[in-house]
């Protein structure tokens, strides 16, 4: 029985003198064939070894199993995962790992004993991304166009290696991709009575692509039958984020492939919105109308829409719930305040307050701002707190422990008391991640503990706060909490 | 496919049941099964799951199961038994492989499948001869195993089966070995020839390549397999036949014409061709010799195949390599009520097509998925496994 590693050195001197001859040699011989890597695995004797992820093509929220096979036994490999952002920017992570005896290696049982993560991590080489070396400064990772997927190109690399320290020997590769999207689901950019929204319906109904749908009757009564073309009605969520602005789709287009009809609503920093920018001109109407929208939506079950914000979303979440003609099912909160920090209306939220308004904000040695005092309730407008006790629906709201763009294990405190007070505890639900940060966001999605705030009139970093295991951690088992919350609320 | 996920109410009712639809994973490559699970729906209610594709050449699809809830609200059709419908009994795969073209749709309709996975590249290679082929090698740098894909006589190249196996790392050529000249079927281009382009590719492991034939290209399979030169590491040969003449130009189809009387016609009037090559003749010059092979064989076979005798061929095939003493190398996988197409799994069967194929749609399709599970092991052992390919023990499968 021959010793493949031993094999394998002797093999990898003999063609090291002869092998970027040969690569140019082959280049010409086949045409559209590029290699890849600036080695490979030169044997006569082996095949490379095999690197898979199953299944290749997923939702961003679904795992993905890496393993590798016929690789020598007690071998040192590295793997190593790259993927570019919608801006362009490269982001990546690696990991150490060693083979078992039997030449194989799965990220879902075994342990990385180095890199960008350690232990065993199943999607580690997802959420651990950071841009690489060289790229922009101030980096946060969002998804702007949620019908393409993230390619993530995995590789497996000969040792305990860094992937960018020279030179790497590539043994084996595989492409994943990773939807925010899953097949099906529509898209709607809504603008209409003012609202300036994204809008994703449910996969459903369509006569010209695949699709299961259900025929069903009871005992007593003849054949329902669901129309091809019309499909739901659907429960459905307004989704809310915080004052950065713009209009994030991903977490709603991720509701949709859920089952979950999902209304993405901008209010500050959108072209479309009116007024100047990175200022709030919409009021409590906008938010009513936006609410109404989705009650009156065909597709929609008038008495199944719940409402979930991110950071100021929080407030808006809140707020609206309290809104006259507005019912909702139920109500999700992430890393926000119960009320707002000053009149908002017409003062510009992405620069410091003009020396005669109260501020705030702090700042780190480095210079990032902190804006986590900002929220703390006894620094919130009074009259803007929102009447909690009037809430009729199940609340959930959600804790980063590490938060420090909002204070809001002080804000949970508050809504746990209020409720409480009110003998409705029964309606609440916390749920708190120690070492997690202010962005909790759909799971294995890289983290951020600082990105830039704005870049006018001069640039300013901000501190989310947040370490990336914990913040992984919490992404994940976040998620799975906010659909069981709604499937409870929602479809019961 | 594309699968999606769906809710319903019901109608004219206050308090509606949103039950909910899912399929995980959401996307899955063709050979890879799914969960369909129903959520949220009463206890003892009564459903019915249809599915409804269109096929790249427009034709439509169709298949339903009627299933029953458990108690606790959920219908898993991996766990539950369809009580009727296109398909009975627990069948987690069961509304794709049971998928018939419609009411009204035009008879004998074979399902298309040309589109393949994104990641898997085709290029068309030119040597001395003109090629026509698709290859795509699994991602990365290699060097991958090697293997020369031989399709039937239906004469269309068909890629899928080689984006399959190259998500199971083999680098896989499909070769478009037969053109339609004058109405005959001739071979003109040299498999040897393929053989070569592969062998010399730089991402293929030259010393490392098999041969995998269907019906016709089993012929091809078998005759290289057993020329010894160039040595195979292993070959499949699915419902197909050793016999033809060993040497000579025309090669099988000769041999088809001159018994075109043993033809018979089902009462349908779909052609059956299974006849054409019986009795086994006894003469070797009219068979590959298969007593001379030194590599793994792996036959599959339907023992319903109403195109090709290949169960009848199969067992005159062990019986050479009984006498020959090389029968350790033969696996055979025959399979009760399964017809000529045995294709990768979940596909839809397809019993004839103005020309009987055989086969019962649930047998067939369980021998799909059986079988493709074994080709696939087998030749992942073979290709992949130590350096002695005699050594590798495949008595389990």
């Amino acid at each position: 029985m021959f010793r493949s590693h031993v094999s394998v050195t002797i093999v990898r001197q003999l063609v090291e003198i002869s092998t970027k001859h040969r690569l140019f040699v082959f280049g010409k011989l086949i045409t559209g064939k590029r290699i890849v890597g600036s080695m490979r695995w030169e044997s006569s004797i082996r095949p490379a070894p095999l690197l898979t992820a199953t299944p290749v093509r997923t939702l961003v929220d679904e795992q993905t199993c890496i393993k590798a096979s016929f690789l020598p036994s007690n071998h040192h490999v590295t793997v190593c995962a790259r993927m570019r952002s919608d801006e362009g920017d490269l982001w990546q992570s690696f990991a150490h790992y060693n083979s078992n005896s039997g030449g194989t290696f799965d990220l879902n049982s075994d342990l990385s004993v180095g890199g960008s993560y350690s232990g065993c991590e199943p999607m580690g080489l997802f959420w651990s991304m950071q841009p690489a070396p060289g790229e922009r400064d101030g980096l946060r990772l969002r998804k702007k166009c949620v019908e393409s997927p993230y390619t993530v190109h995995i590789s497996l690399l000969e040792g305990h290696v860094s992937p960018n320290q020279e030179p790497v020997k590539e043994l084996a590769a595989v492409t994943a991709e990773r939807w925010y999207m899953a097949p099906g689901v529509k898209r709607q950019e809504i603008r209409q009575n003012g609202l300036v929204g994204t809008l994703f319906i449910p996969p459903g109904g369509s006569a010209l692509f695949s699709l299961f749908f259900l025929l069903f009757r009871c005992s007593n009564s003849p054949y329902h039958f669901c129309s091809l073309l019309g499909p739901g009605p659907f429960p459905a969520m307004l989704d809310m984020w915080g004052m950065g602005g713009g209009l994030p789709e991903y977490r709603s287009s991720l509701f949709a492939s859920r089952g979950y009809a999902s209304f993405c609503l901008a209010y500050v920093g959108h072209k479309d919105l009116p007024g100047p920018p990175n200022t709030i001109n919409v009021g409590d109407s906008y938010f009513q109308a936006a609410f109404q929208f989705l009650q009156d939506h065909s597709h929609i079950a008038a008495d199944k829409v719940g409402i979930v914000g991110l950071s100021y979303g929080c407030y808006l979440t809140f707020h609206t719930a309290t809104l006259a003609g507005v019912k909702p099912a139920c109500l999700i909160g992430i890393n926000g305040p119960v009320g707002s920090s000053r009149e908002l209306l017409r003062v510009n939220v992405m620069t410091k307050e003009c020396d005669k308004d109260q501020t705030f904000w702090n700042y780190d040695d480095q210079g990032y701002v902190i804006f986590k005092q900002t929220s703390l309730p006894s620094n919130l407008y009074p009259e803007s707190i929102v009447k909690l006790e009037e809430i009729t629906c199940p609340l959930m709201y959600i804790v980063g422990e590490d938060d420090l763009s909002a204070s809001s294990k002080e804000n949970a405190d508050l809504i746990e008391e209020t409720l409480r007070a009110a003998g409705k505890s029964h309606l609440f639900t916390r749920l708190s991640y120690p070492g997690a940060g202010h962005l909790i966001e759909p799971p294995y999605s890289p983290m951020s503990r600082a990105s830039f705030w704005a870049v006018k009139p001069e640039k300013l970093m901000t501190l989310w706060g947040g370490h990336p295991a914990p913040h992984a951690a919490a992404q994940e088992d976040a998620w799975k909490k906010m659909l069981e919350f709604m499937e409870l609320n929602l479809r019961r | 496919a594309a699968l999606y996920s769906r809710t319903v109410s019901k109608p004219n009712n206050k308090n509606p049941i949103l039950m909910m639809l899912s399929v995980h994973p959401s996307r899955a490559l063709m050979d890879e099964a799914f969960v369909i699970l129903v959520q949220n729906v009463p206890p003892g209610f009564q459903v019915t799951l249809h599915a409804l594709h269109r096929c790249e050449d427009g034709h439509r699809w169709e298949a339903c199961a009627h299933y029953v809830a458990d108690s606790s609200g959920n219908i898993n059709a991996a766990d539950d038994c369809s009580v009727g419908g296109s398909y009975f009994g627990v069948e987690p795969m069961g509304l794709l492989w049971s998928l018939k073209p419609v009411p009204g749709s035009k008879p004998g309709l074979r399902w298309v499948r040309c589109a393949c996975d994104p990641t898997h590249s085709n290029i068309h290679v030119n040597g001395p001869q003109k090629l026509h082929c698709c290859f795509g090698p699994p991602k990365g740098p290699g060097p991958f195993p090697g293997l020369l894909d031989l399709w039937g006589g239906g004469g269309q190249l068909m890629e899928y089966r080689s984006a399959l196996l190259a998500s199971h790392g083999i680098a896989s050529l499909a070769l478009d070995y037969l053109t339609r000249t004058d109405q005959s079927l001739t071979v003109p281009v040299s498999v040897q020839t393929a053989y070569r382009v592969l062998q010399q590719h730089p991402q293929v492991l030259g010393s490392r390549i098999a041969m995998l034939g269907l019906s016709l290209g089993t012929v091809f399979t078998l005759k290289m397999a057993a020329s010894l030169s160039p040595q195979l590491r292993c070959a499949v040969c699915i419902s197909g036949s050793h016999i033809q003449p060993v040497s000579g130009e025309g090669g099988v189809m000769c041999l088809c014409y001159r018994n075109f009387e043993k033809i018979s016609f089902s009462e349908q009037d779909e052609v059956i061709w299974r006849g054409l090559l019986l009795p086994i003749p006894s003469d070797p010059s009219l068979k590959v010799d298969v007593g001379r092979l030194q590599c793994p064989l792996l036959l599959v076979v339907g023992e319903d195949d109403q195109n090709w005798c290949s169960h009848e061929s199969a067992t005159d095939m062990k019986q050479m390599m009984e006498r020959a003493g090389n029968d350790q190398l033969l696996t055979l996988l025959s399979y009760p009520g399964t017809g000529h197409l045995i294709e990768p799994p979940y596909t839809p069967h397809t019993p004839s097509m103005m020309v009987l194929w055989g086969g019962k749609t649930p047998e067939h399709s369980a021998a799909q998925e059986d079988s493709w599970r074994k080709i696939v092991t087998f030749l992942r052992r073979n290709l992949y496994g130590g350096s002695d390919p005699h050594a590798v023990n495949l008595s389990h499968l």
